[in-house]
């Protein structure tokens, strides 16, 4: 019997599932797409105001730092899974990783190789603060060695000899006992709905780019002209519990209230207004909250239904607005659209490789109600949103949920 | 023995270039007790750790400083390193001279990379390290509460191996599972689910149950719990590893929300699930059933999935009109927007008020006044039936309870205090964990994750063998201990207790496994009788005293 | 030596301050060079004893870096920690002490700007004082 497992997705879920099983003595490999694991949540920001508002951002960092330097796990950057033969027990996972020119193992950060880089902007790229692992990175549109032609420069000046080009991408199969899926969600693409700007005036923005400005800056500022906005809307249930998204997406109506109350403490001139159809302001720890928010921030029960610019280069909404039973419109100088949680639009061609079903609207299946981390496949396991709509701290328990049943099924099978 | 110290230095690849690296190894290697300071530019990778490791084996110093990148990135690298030489692991500290001194101003910054250096070194002098050791661990877990979540952590504790007592206060299993109608989008019914899961509890050597009984008294700390479990007017002791509160929720409708009282035509949703047990013994199949959520308060994820699936319940068996009325309805839940949705496909209408509903009873009819901002519109409905919400409180006992845990309840009263980094499932005290209604994970999908932490938890804790841990890394000084009690009650992980040393004098102790190694304690203690090894007054003194 | 000559101790907790503050280093964030950071397992293990100790040795200002309330790894640290400022505070008053050399502030581990802007702002305090 096999007791080690891959867990696919290296985001919140992902390497809580890692710990757990690492923790409990499972030898762990954590196979992560993009070039640092973290996931969606590593770019979230925290949402204290004076005190903790339970958006659970800061778990993050935390569990990211313990799962770089656990010796049962290993993480597996910018790789994907390729092939799945065998069966629990004995699974044969066959893994891609694509070269990433620059080693993570032998990179130390130092930053020369980005000064020395010919290009402008820089093909090298500095990692985000909290990435792990913290390595440079090379974008392959820009880097002129890359695109055929003599540079060297950087690999020449590299202190540890991280870097080299004649990389090819690397196949290397893996025995394990069982695996978990735990490869998120897409934020849903505001552009779908044309109505509502988000793309064409850049005062037009999404919760994700909210929390991407708060995570960099610290504070809110106008794409436009960098000044600190005024009058501030959110619109609730974009890409939610519409004719493609039937199901609540669970997070954005506490990410939005959360940012609202930031952006009031920080700026108490501010307006802020949340547009929205149902708010959900259940569960744990929240209540409370919503009480407070009530106080300072203007809910309107409605559905804007276009946004234009005016003249004065403001953005004009227009509602309508349900309790007064009429269509209005107001001024804002930002207006932020709550996206929700859509299903990864790869996760179907994971399905096709593990033989998992997936479900309404392209989330992983799971094999009955109320057993939320069991698949189809005996073996494969679901944590996180790639199952359905979760906040943090539901990722996380879930995510110890299904490495409780990997244990299970290998503490059974042995 | 005398401290002979070794300092390493690194200059990340060469790129801290605004420090003077060979004129601090000029300025500290003078230092009588600094054995060498070595310069290296790649202290992290395998060559670097090579290169330590000769180094300290080649002087055999007994302190290591080391001056590099930030403690977050590499500390545990370096501990494992001098671990695998045989030294201990806390005789190491780390000057983080990257992200808080190179990259964090501009121009020279030797001076600053000096200091903070200086601070490392007077820190190390005094280091004494910590010895690992296993403290054996009682491996039974208290499962308190026998309804779904009780049963189910017991029957998934059972299969990982882990025996469980659960402590019931009815007189049968089952909980709430004996009440319900039955669960969306799930063919087991809870009668049916209720009548294999205890049959499988009866079938469980790992399962002990007890029923009619109550926890007394809770006192220790995790791996040994010691309980006192009263079963009428019997009580007995036991030890326990972990303890699981599945003590779950009690529905109320509250008389003061209503203008009529329950009862008559005002009806509990637990009634109406009785109606549709039996609609052939209804006098007279109602026309008319409205439904009001959001009454009391807006924390109404579990009166609206159950709003939703009786709403649906009762145009199966009895085909009334059915009405909802709702301020904002909670679709947060796994399934809940479809059920919504066929219930409004199916013809249940909803209505949302801004607001409170106004209610009457007359000629044995129930008439509802509200505005509906959808309509924008007074609407007045005459029903037969008002299904009342029924709120989710804690259940009886909780305050008692969390008390005698010395434990936080959140602002609703239900367990587990609202602090993050508690959640899924644990508590500041460690080796408790709440799972479930009690906690206020009403609906059964969140319920089911919460269990499934909870058991992963438990069984990471109670791992085979005992747990490794630090001995004695915050200690009590019995000598200088006047048994104050102060340090007792700061404890947030009530991990210290008074124990007897003789016929005299008690004095605190501090329980390896429970102590999270925070040093409130340390910080308070009148008689500064305890030492927090690494973070000691005088090694944070020893800090201060380099600027 | 450094500019401004008078140095600040900043008590940093190692969940939350003390990364925001290699953080602030990460982004480059640039401030005044006389911080010097001690890193607390927790906020709550600094005692007024450290904070009055720190003045005895020359230090112009302390900060006590913690996590926001509400949200400290052990609950009640970063509060016990502000009662503790707040009594040193009173004590420095009483020997002649600006109170506002001494100060709690709560961090999430990302806010390395706020951490940047304490830093600053306790630098002007100082320097006003002269």
């Amino acid at each position: 019997m096999n007791k080690s497992t891959v867990v696919i997705g290296g985001g919140i879920s992902g390497i809580t599932s890692a710990l757990e099983l690492a923790n409990s003595g499972f030898r762990v490999y954590l196979i992560e797409r993009e070039a640092a694991i973290g996931g969606q949540a590593a770019s979230f920001c925290c949402k204290a105001t004076e005190v903790c508002t339970k958006c659970s951002v800061c778990l993050v960092p935390q569990s990211l730092a313990k799962v770089a330097v656990h010796p049962r796990i290993s993480i597996l950057t910018h790789s994907m899974v390729a092939g799945l033969s065998g069966e629990m027990g004995d699974f044969k996972v066959e893994v891609l990783r694509k070269p990433q020119y620059i080693t993570p193992e032998r990179c130390i950060a130092c930053g020369i190789c980005a000064e020395v880089c010919p290009t402008e902007p820089k093909a090298i790229l500095p990692p985000s603060p909290e990435a792990i692992p913290y390595c440079y990175v090379i974008d392959e549109r820009l880097c002129l060695r890359l695109r055929g032609e003599k540079c060297n420069l950087c690999q020449g000046i590299c202190p540890t000899d991280a870097i080299a080009f004649d990389l090819k991408p690397e196949r290397q199969e893996l025995s394990v006992g069982a695996i978990i899926v735990a490869t998120g969600f897409e934020v849903f693409n505001a552009r779908e709905i044309g109505s509502l700007g988000y793309g064409r005036y850049p005062n037009v923005l999404t919760g994700l780019d909210l929390e991407r400005i708060f995570n960099r800056e610290g504070y809110l500022k106008l794409p436009t002209n960098g000044k600190e906005p005024k009058n501030i809307a959110f619109v609730q249930c974009v890409g939610s519990r519409d004719e493609s998204h039937g199901y609540c997406s669970q997070v954005c109506c506490k990410y939005a209230m959360r940012f609202a109350r930031l952006i009031k403490h920080q700026n108490p001139d501010a307006q802020v207004t949340i547009f929205y159809i149902d708010l959900q302001t259940a569960g744990k720890g929240f209540a409370q909250f919503y009480q407070e928010c009530r106080e300072s921030i203007r809910f309107i029960r409605g559905v804007p239904v276009e946004i234009l610019p005016t003249p004065s280069s403001e953005l004009e909404v227009r509602f309508e607005n349900i309790s007064e039973g009429k269509v209005e419109r107001e001024t804002f100088d930002l207006v932020t659209l709550s996206v929700g949680i859509a299903p990864r639009k790869d996760s179907w061609d994971l399905a096709r490789i593990l033989g998992t079903n997936l479900a309404d609207y392209g989330f992983f299946d799971t094999k009955e109600t109320f057993n939320s981390v069991e698949t189809n496949v005996e073996g494969i396991f679901l944590a996180g949103t790639c199952q359905g709509p979760k906040d943090i701290p539901d990722s996380i328990a879930h995510g110890i949920a299904a490495a409780e049943r990997v244990m299970e099924v290998l503490e059974k099978c042995q | 023995m005398p401290v002979k110290l070794g300092l390493f230095l690194c200059d990340c690849g060469g790129s801290l270039k605004n420090i003077d690296f060979p004129k601090i190894r000029g300025n500290l290697g003078k230092l009588e007790d600094i054995a060498f300071v070595e310069i290296s530019h790649n202290l992290c990778l395998e060559e670097g750790e090579k290169a330590i490791a000769s180094r300290i084996l080649r002087e055999n110093v007994n302190r290591v400083v080391i001056a590099a990148c930030s403690p977050a990135l590499c500390e545990d690298k370096f501990m494992r390193l001098l671990e695998g030489l045989g030294l201990n692991s806390d005789l190491l500290s780390i000057a983080n001279i990257r992200e808080q001194c190179s990259w964090a101003h501009k121009g020279d910054v030797t001076e600053k990379a000096l200091e903070i250096i200086r601070m490392a070194i007077n820190k190390a002098r005094l280091l004494q390290g910590v010895e690992r050791g296993e403290v054996p661990v009682n491996k039974e877990v208290l499962v308190v509460g026998g309804g779904f979540s009780g049963m189910k952590s017991s029957l998934e504790l059972s299969r990982l191996g882990i025996r469980t007592t659960i402590v019931e206060r009815e007189s049968t299993l089952g909980g709430k599972l004996k009440e319900l109608e039955g669960f969306y989008g799930l063919r087991t019914s809870p009668n049916e689910m209720f009548a294999s899961m205890t049959r499988m509890i009866e079938e469980d050597k790992n399962i002990e149950v007890f029923t009619s009984a109550e926890v007394a008294r809770v006192q220790g700390e995790v791996g040994d719990f010691a309980i006192r479990i009263r079963s009428g007017e019997k009580e007995s002791s036991q030890s326990f590893g972990a303890i699981i509160f599945a003590t779950g929720y009690r529905t109320e409708i509250l008389p003061q929300d209503f203008e009529l009282k329950p009862g008559g035509n005002i009806i509990s949703q637990q009634r109406l699930v009785e109606m549709l047990q039996a609609p052939e013994k209804l006098a007279r199949r109602p026309e008319t059933i409205g439904f009001v959520v959001d009454f009391s308060d807006e924390n109404s994820r579990l009166p609206t999935l159950s709003a939703l699936k009786n709403a649906l319940a009762v145009k199966d068996k009895l085909g009334s009109e059915v009405y909802v009325f709702c301020k904002n309805l909670k679709v947060d839940s796994e399934g809940t927007e479809k059920l919504y949705r066929e219930a409004r496909d199916r013809g249940v209408v909803f209505l949302k008020f801004e607001e409170k509903p106004r209610i009457y009873g007359e000629d044995g009819r129930v008439t509802i006044e509200a505005r509906d901002v959808l309509l924008g519109e007074e609407v007045t409905l005459l029903c037969d039936l008002l299904v009342a919400e029924e709120k989710a409180l804690p259940p009886e006992g909780t305050k008692a309870l969390s008390s005698m845990l010395n434990i936080e309840t959140d602002s609703q009263g239900f367990y587990q205090d609202e602090n993050v980094h508690l959640y899924p499932v644990a508590s500041g005290r460690k080796g408790v964990f709440f799972v479930g209604g009690c906690r206020g994970s009403l609906d059964l999908g969140r319920a089911s994750t919460d269990i499934a932490s909870a058991v992963g938890s438990v069984h990471e804790l109670l791992s085979p063998g005992g747990a490794m841990v630090e001995v004695e890394k915050v200690k009590a000084d019995s000598q200088k201990c006047r048994a104050c009690l102060t340090c007792i009650r700061v404890c947030p992980h009530e991990a210290i207790r008074l124990v007897r040393v003789d016929s005299e004098r008690w004095v605190a102790k501090i329980y390896d496994l429970a102590c999270d190694r925070c040093g409130i304690c340390a910080a308070i203690c009148p008689a500064t009788a305890i030492k927090f090894e690494g973070y000691s007054d005088e090694q944070i003194l020893a800090e201060v005293e380099a600027i | 030596m450094t500019r401004e000559n008078k140095k600040i101790i900043a008590f940093c907790c190692a969940e939350s301050a003390y990364r925001a503050a290699d953080r602030a280093g990460r982004l480059r964030i640039r401030y005044p060079d006389n911080v010097r950071v001690i890193r607390i397992p927790c906020a709550g293990r600094v005692s007024v004893l450290h904070i009055l100790k720190a003045f005895e040795k020359g230090a112009a200002g302390v900060l006590v870096m913690g996590c926001q309330e509400g949200a400290c790894r052990h609950l009640t640290g970063n509060i016990r920690a502000k009662e503790r400022v707040k009594y040193a505070k009173d004590l420095l008053k009483e020997v002649g002490i600006n109170g506002q050399r001494v100060k709690m502030v709560n961090f999430g581990p990302d806010m390395a700007q706020k951490f940047a802007r304490e830093i600053e702002e306790m630098v002007e305090k100082i320097k006003e004082e002269k």
